[in-house]
């Protein structure tokens, strides 16, 4: 009985009507830059071999990372890198019961987005 | 305490620890690489070579990478957890994932042990 007046409440998951608050923001951000980060894994691993294998794949390396395309590629990696790190760092902190209210959280959450963009942009800006 | 919540009754805990602790272990790691990074700048290959040749170096990058692999093992199961209901299809991809971390691990192993 209870079960079923449950299942009969009405639900709404279609996320285009959802507006999300700015830690729901943050949280799924976190998500999505951790899964993009699992997923380049192994673009990162070759990456790496062919930085120290020899100076021929080194030079291959710096070629091809030097193109507009790649470079792009770059810029989203270190998009998806800073934010699931600062929003990390700052899960850890609410792990401590640290700025937990929901108006610190507030704050903390923009404050990575703002730290996000700003490392983004540095590196960005370094690469280019 | 923390001996208790680490025990067999609450085997959630160590997953959560886990996470936590490979997280802050990373962390410390890339702080110390991009200061690093900054201060010797490698701009060629010598210099990168010189770099990333110290077996102390390869240590903690290797250290680096496991905390990486248990940290993704987590975070990707949980991600599929949440969002693949279909036990089958769940069970199969994380066999890919726990796989392809396997592969990963011994894939970095032999980049830096060939440095």
């Amino acid at each position: 009985m209870q079960q079923n007046k449950l299942k009969s409440r009405p639900k709404n998951l279609n996320l285009f009507t959802i507006r999300l608050p700015i830690n729901a923001v943050v949280s799924i951000l976190h998500r999505a830059s951790g899964m993009a980060l699992f997923l380049a894994l192994p673009l990162i691993l070759l990456a790496l071999q062919y930085s120290v294998r020899s100076p021929e794949s080194y030079a291959t390396l710096v070629n091809l990372l030097d193109t507009w395309f790649f470079k792009l590629i770059l810029i989203g990696l270190s998009w998806a890198f800073f934010h699931h790190f600062f929003s990390g760092i700052r899960h850890l902190m609410q792990d401590i019961h640290w700025m937990t209210s929901l108006q610190k959280a507030r704050f903390s959450g923009r404050v990575v987005l703002w730290l996000v963009a700003f490392s983004v942009l540095i590196f960005a800006l370094v690469i280019w | 305490m923390l001996i208790q919540l680490l025990t067999n009754k609450y085997p959630g805990m160590r997953l959560w620890l886990s996470q936590r602790l490979s997280a802050v272990m990373m962390a410390i790691y890339i702080v110390f690489l991009i200061t690093l990074l900054i201060i010797q700048q490698p701009s060629n290959f010598e210099s990168w070579h010189v770099f990333v040749s110290p077996i102390w170096f390869r240590l903690v990058t290797l250290v680096f990478f496991i905390s990486l692999f248990i940290h993704a093992w987590l975070g990707v199961s949980d991600v599929f957890k949440d969002y693949i209901f279909n036990k089958t299809l769940r069970a199969n991809l994380q066999i890919i994932v726990d796989t392809l971390l396997v592969v990963y691990l011994i894939w970095i192993s032999f980049i830096l042990w060939n440095i």
